[in-house]
């Protein structure tokens, strides 16, 4: 069974499984489950007000940023790559996704209800910030291609826009984008501040970390299984597609830190994008574009490592639902 | 762009990169290489600043540029201590010229000003002027000992311990802060000064750390110095309205708390004072569980609680729910802990696979109070009154049912924390007053409580691996750091001021401390011993007993001094007994051999001649008891408690911050093997497992375990040896890999054979974590996928693109996937030697072992006997000539000498 298609009725058999490798990440998607009231914010209000202006400004827009880019993400997944996949096995992860976006939406809903934020003013920044629309238009041109001008996922032109939009949803907007937000979240908790919103950003970047996981096998299945995709043109211009999204996010940058904050400036999480956007390139097969190094060492510190928690300091972002439940009991 | 610095007085100044360098040189005075790290430091510095920042959080940008770069070399750590020790310096002592011998004497000449300015401010305690010599004081205070504070460990003490001024900066610099805690200590002594002098000679070394509290507290106006209460709620609405303010204010006076509910009805027993139910204790547990989020304990921690029930309750089930993140959250504790509170008969109604039975406690009101044979007896009189219809409510289940669902909800939820009511009971030498029906927060603590008592523990530990000397321990001075900390803790019963009147009766009549010890992994992995080896068994056994003994014998001699606390008379002690005689007790009563080595290790310590000691007299009802130590243990630059290193490289995250723990043993000892630089990026790789790394020595990986690859039985065996020695009990943090159910439950039930009494948290092998960030991480190849690379393979010959063809490289099968390391590896360096890229050999990795078999086997407990086989030679045909080539006979020799080559 090709993973791209319309899928026909055998399609709705789970078995015989050809893409264990889409039922496996399910399975471990599945034991991520958390949910945003487990996490406690009390004390992260109390950092909010010693933080400065430009501090603050960092957050609001990067949430306002996350919220609304929650949904565009399901929105791709529900209607421009769940619908050309046969895969039962990859239905259910993106089923299993869909929910997790729909939690990260919420997630960022209850921190933005319990932040004194001025929420009206929040929910309008993506709307009228040029930076950050143009960010949510370049998700949508590609997507738009896939809906209103649908072309045949049978043929290789309609193929094509399915990779160009996978690419622009999972590789840039989830790989690159969301990472460099995650970190600047992260950062703050390196200040020692918002650490509880720390948590919460450890728990989306875990499950983002999964989403493109799954984002890159299914391409690289798609690829595999098309061979006649496999050409010069569209490799340069899967890159070109990525380099404009570091493009745009730079501008964005400067949105975001139109001064800086201690430890970080516009300059460095451009930086950071272009890293970020080098292994994604990597990833695919493409040829580096920025050569840059990784400027915020101290990530080692907040993600590469496991973690050790006081746990009656700290909310534990490590714990997962259904261990242990894998033999019946037998009394 | 031209920066500007904003001064303190809001005057702007142009930014000048030099002194900037100068001041990370100062702080790299003395280390391997310096110029690199100044450099690396101040171009890291740079980056991350922006015009007008503050010339403060200039300060801190440097210190972040130093912390980031730990990873690299421990140097790194240092360098950022010392940035930070200076901004302290520069906040207490003022302007002090950067000439150290002018610091030094500044920092003698001030301590009189600070004590008298906390006084005056009225954060210090009036005797801490009029008790003391303070001249003679100062003469003792030693500012190079700041140098023995590890970055994590500094950051911890300001953040946490010490004391602050109005402005929430630093009020006294880390040498002052254990000066303070000496002297709060010392204030009844009859020379106040010469013991002030004597403690802080011990905690500055960081041989032994008081507890949380001590230090947070000591020298204050109202000292409140406890750390852990125990308290019981009644099955009545005053005693629960009564026990949430108590919980309250001895939160508030910075203590964690245990609190059990065993004795509260279950939901749908009826209500005496109208014809209504019971809504159980779960609705009760919530209020306690809302009411300590309000509390910050000492301003500085979260309140924190652990609920106790015992696990015939009829409500246990629901009790095991309760730390479940989804479902009612009226149901749910957010904050506190729970711990099931389990006895022998339950655990041999388990192997016997008999049921079990659960009652409400209104009908069955003893049981709380029954333990050993006398529970067993009385528990099955109860069932056969239920099986009559005798009994109101009571329900069973297979017995093994409970106990998985105990063990499943541990695992998902890492609770309830399973702790042992028998051998808590049957081993304690303190119960005279009444039965102990749980322990604390962090499950050390045993001993008993009731209505007129709340029971209170007084905490501080010993640093074993500041003990060592010349790979050995320094046993003289262990004495004297046991015998002293006795004395200091002894010291701050008296000095103590706590809010609530059951409290303060139950600390003043049983005066109960609890020494501990950290740094053992640290120990011996100095000492070159696995923490899951025979060798580690006894080495726990030789510190817990001679700590104990010392320990003991300190206590009576405080009692010839002082007298006896109020309720020695019908103690164990009175009775002549030791920690380790209540063995028998235990083996007497449960029926079942206790399956832990009873043999002293120690055999030149004359323990008849202490027995006969103790039976005239015990200044306090216990003496020993092992807290995890997380804070503290960090404060020390140490491994927390009894705990095992949790990775080579791993972050900890704290209230005082994200901090990254790099195994500075580890980093020495490769380091010595020319071997650092080369593996340090696949450490963080493998996230601090270095036990597929093939270029690090095997009896290195050996020695340097994560916790997740010690086998779990070894942390049992640990815990049993040590418990025989300890009164009370030891915060027994437990890490397990599998997920297996049948291993699990075999695990637990290992540590009750073995006597242990408590365990504490689980923690579970995260199976999935996020992408890492500052290593090389390339998905497809690991899933041997290459994508695009292909199209520009296919042109490779066409246009002979260096850039392309590497990238090309990147294929499928196994001996390419050597290439890609060798690439990975290349990219890395890229950015973690950005000063002259060296030429590294590519690593080689083997692939990570399958751990769950050869971990989870049952441990060797026991040391082979020399000479058991009659043969203690190998032979060897060296030219075709058979030798007898003699191996070392004892395997301890043996051992070390495979550990230390």
């Amino acid at each position: 069974m090709p993973i791209l298609g319309k899928a026909s009725p055998e399609d709705m058999n789970l078995h015989p499984m050809h893409y264990q490798w889409a039922y496996d990440l399910y399975n471990t998607a599945v034991r991520n489950t958390w949910f945003p009231h487990e996490i406690a914010l009390k004390e992260d209000l109390e950092d909010w007000n010693k933080m400065t202006e430009d501090e603050r400004h960092a957050v609001k827009f990067t949430m306002a940023f996350f919220n609304p880019a929650e949904l565009i993400v399901n929105r791709s997944i529900a209607l421009g790559i769940y619908p050309y996949l046969k895969s039962p096995e990859a239905h259910l992860y993106l089923a299993k996704q869909m929910w997790e976006e729909a939690n990260h939406c919420v997630a960022f809903e209850y921190v933005l209800e319990t932040f004194p934020f001025d929420r009206e003013k929040i929910f309008n920044v993506h709307l009228e910030t040029p930076s950050m629309k143009a960010k949510e238009e370049y998700v949508m041109k590609y997507l738009k291609r896939m809906t209103e001008e649908t072309l045949n996922i049978e043929t290789p032109e309609g193929k094509k826009d399915f990779i160009r939009n996978l690419v622009a949803t999972n590789i840039v907007m989830e790989g690159i984008w969301f990472y460099s937000g995650f970190m600047v979240v992260l950062s703050f908790r390196q200040r020692n501040q918002l650490r509880n919103f720390g948590s919460m950003i450890d728990w989306v970047l875990r499950d983002e970390s999964l989403h493109l996981k799954f984002g890159i096998q299914l391409l690289q299945t798609a690829l595999e299984e098309n061979p006649e995709l496999l050409t010069e043109e569209f490799a340069n211009e899967i890159k070109s597609i990525i380099v404009e999204g570091v493009n745009i996010e730079t501008a964005y940058n400067k949105d975001l830190f139109p001064n800086g904050i201690l430890g970080l400036n516009a300059d460095y999480v451009n930086q950071y994008v272009q890293y970020v956007a080098d292994r994604r390139l990597t990833e695919l097969g493409l040829p580096k574009e920025y050569n840059v190094t990784n400027p915020a060492k101290w990530m080692s510190t907040a993600t590469d490592v496991l973690e050790l928690v006081n746990f009656f300091e700290q909310q534990n972002t490590k714990y997962e639902v259904d261990s242990g439940h894998t033999k019946k009991p037998q009394t | 762009m031209e920066l500007t610095i904003t001064k303190r007085d809001g005057v702007k100044e142009v930014f000048n990169a030099d002194r900037i360098n100068r001041s990370i040189e100062r702080a790299a005075l003395g280390l391997m290489d310096p110029i690199s790290k100044v450099t690396q430091i101040a171009t890291d510095t740079h980056v991350t600043i922006y015009d007008g920042i503050t010339t403060e959080e200039l300060d801190l940008a440097t210190i972040n540029a130093a912390v980031q770069n730990i990873k690299e070399d421990s140097d790194y750590d240092r360098i950022a201590t010392r940035l930070l020790l200076k901004t302290v310096y520069k906040h207490v002592l003022g302007d002090y010229g950067e000439d150290p011998a002018q610091l030094e004497k500044v920092h003698k000449e001030h301590f009189a000003d600070y004590v008298k300015k906390g006084i005056e401010n009225k954060i210090f305690d009036e005797r801490m002027e009029k008790n003391f010599d303070l001249p003679r004081l100062s003469a003792a205070l030693d500012i190079s000992r700041d140098e023995l504070f590890i970055y994590a460990g500094l950051s911890t003490l300001l953040n946490r311990y010490s004391v602050k001024d109005i402005n929430q900066k630093a009020f006294e610099t880390p040498q002052y802060c254990f000066m303070r805690v000496a002297m709060g200590n010392a204030y009844n002594e009859k020379d106040p000064t010469e013991w002030a002098i004597k403690f802080y000679e011990k905690m500055s070394r960081h041989e032994y750390i008081a507890g949380g509290s001590t230090n947070i507290h000591a020298g204050t106006p109202s000292p409140a110095l406890s750390n852990c209460f125990l308290l019981e709620i009644h099955d009545n609405m005053e005693h629960i309205s009564k026990s949430v303010m108590d919980v309250m204010m001895l939160s508030k006076a910075s203590g964690g708390l245990g609190a059990s509910i065993t004795k509260l009805r279950a939901m749908g027993s009826p209500l005496s004072s109208n014809n209504t139910t019971s809504s159980g204790p779960t609705p009760f547990a919530k209020i306690i569980d809302v009411a300590i989020r309000a509390i910050m304990r000492g301003g500085k921690k979260k309140g924190a609680l652990c609920f106790y029930m015992e696990n015939w309750h009829y409500d246990f089930p629901e009790f095991i729910e309760w730390k479940h993140n989804a479902g009612d959250d009226h149901m749910r504790m957010r904050t506190a802990d729970t711990a099931a509170y389990i006895s022998d008969e339950f655990m041999k109604r388990l192997e016997a696979k008999a049921d079990w039975y659960m009652f409400d406690p209104k009908e069955t009101k003893d049981l709380n109070e029954l333990y050993g044979k006398a529970f067993s007896a009385r528990y099955n009189e109860y069932i056969k009154m239920a099986e009559e219809g005798k009994l109101r409510m009571w329900k069973k289940v297979p017995t093994t049912e409970q106990w998985r669902a105990i063990l499943v909800a541990l695992q998902t939820t890492s609770h309830p924390w399973i702790t042992f009511k028998d051998p808590i009971n049957l081993r304690a030498l303190n119960n005279n007053t009444g039965t102990i029906h749980m322990s604390n927060l962090c499950t050390e603590i045993c001993l008993p409580q009731d209505k007129e008592n709340i029971a209170v523990c007084n905490l501080a530990s010993i640093n074993i691996a500041a003990h060592l000397k010349k790979k050995q321990i320094d046993w003289q001075k262990l004495e004297e750091s046991a015998r002293l900390a006795i004395r200091q803790l002894d010291n701050l019963i008296d000095i103590n001021v706590l809010p609530v009147a059951e409290a303060r009766k139950s600390d003043q009549e049983n005066r109960a401390i609890g020494l501990g010890v950290m740094g053992f992994s640290d120990a011996i992995e100095q000492l070159g011993i696995p923490y899951d080896s025979p060798h580690a068994y006894d080495f726990t056994d030789k510190i817990f007993e001679f700590i104990s003994y010392m320990a003991i014998d300190e206590s009576a001699n405080l009692a010839q001094e002082r007298g006896s606390y109020t309720h020695f008379s019908g103690s164990g002690w009175s009775q002549g007994m030791v920690p380790v005689d209540t063995m028998a007790r235990l083996e007497e009563e449960r029926g079942v051999a206790i399956e832990t080595d009873k043999k002293s290790k120690q055999n030149w310590l004359d323990w008849d001649s202490l027995r006969a000691k103790v039976k005239n007299g015990m200044r306090n009802a216990t003496l020993m008891a092992v807290a995890p130590n997380a804070n503290i243990g960090l404060v020390a630059g140490t491994t927390p408690g009894i705990d095992p290193r949790f990775a080579q490289v791993f972050s900890r995250n704290k209230i005082s911050g994200k901090y990254l723990d790099i195994n500075h043993n580890l980093v020495t000892e490769l380091k010595n093997m020319n071997l650092w630089d080369m593996v340090k990026t696949k450490i963080i790789e493998l996230q601090g497992d270095i036990s597929s790394i093939t270029e690090i020595p095997a009896h290195i990986r050996d020695i340097y375990k994560t916790s997740f690859s010690v086998s779990p039985y070894a942390f049992i065996e640990v815990a049993a040896r040590a418990q025989k020695w300890v009164d009370q009990a030891l915060s027994r943090n437990m890490y397990l890999d599998d997920r297996d159910m049948e291993k699990t439950m075999d695990i637990y039930t290992a540590a009750w054979r073995k006597g242990v009494k408590t365990t504490y948290y689980l923690h579970m092998k995260p199976r999935h974590t996020a992408e890492q960030s500052t290593v090389a991480v390339n998905k497809s190849a690991k899933l041997g996928k290459i994508g695009f690379a292909s199209v520009f393979k296919k042109e490779e010959a066409v246009t002979g693109n260096q850039e392309l063809v590497s990238v090309a490289a990147e294929v499928v099968k196994e001996e390419v996937i050597e290439k890609e390391q060798e690439q990975i590896i290349d990219q890395k360096k890229a950015f973690t030697l950005p000063v002259e890229p060296v030429k590294v050999e590519p690593i080689k990795v083997e692939p990570l072992k399958q751990i769950s078999e050869p971990v989870f086997a049952k441990v060797q407990t026991q040391l082979p006997t020399p000479h058991a086989e009659g043969q203690h030679y190998q032979e060897k045909i060296i030219d075709g000539k058979t030798y007898r080539v003699h191996m070392p006979t004892d395997p301890q020799e043996q051992f070390l000498c495979d550990g230390c080559q």
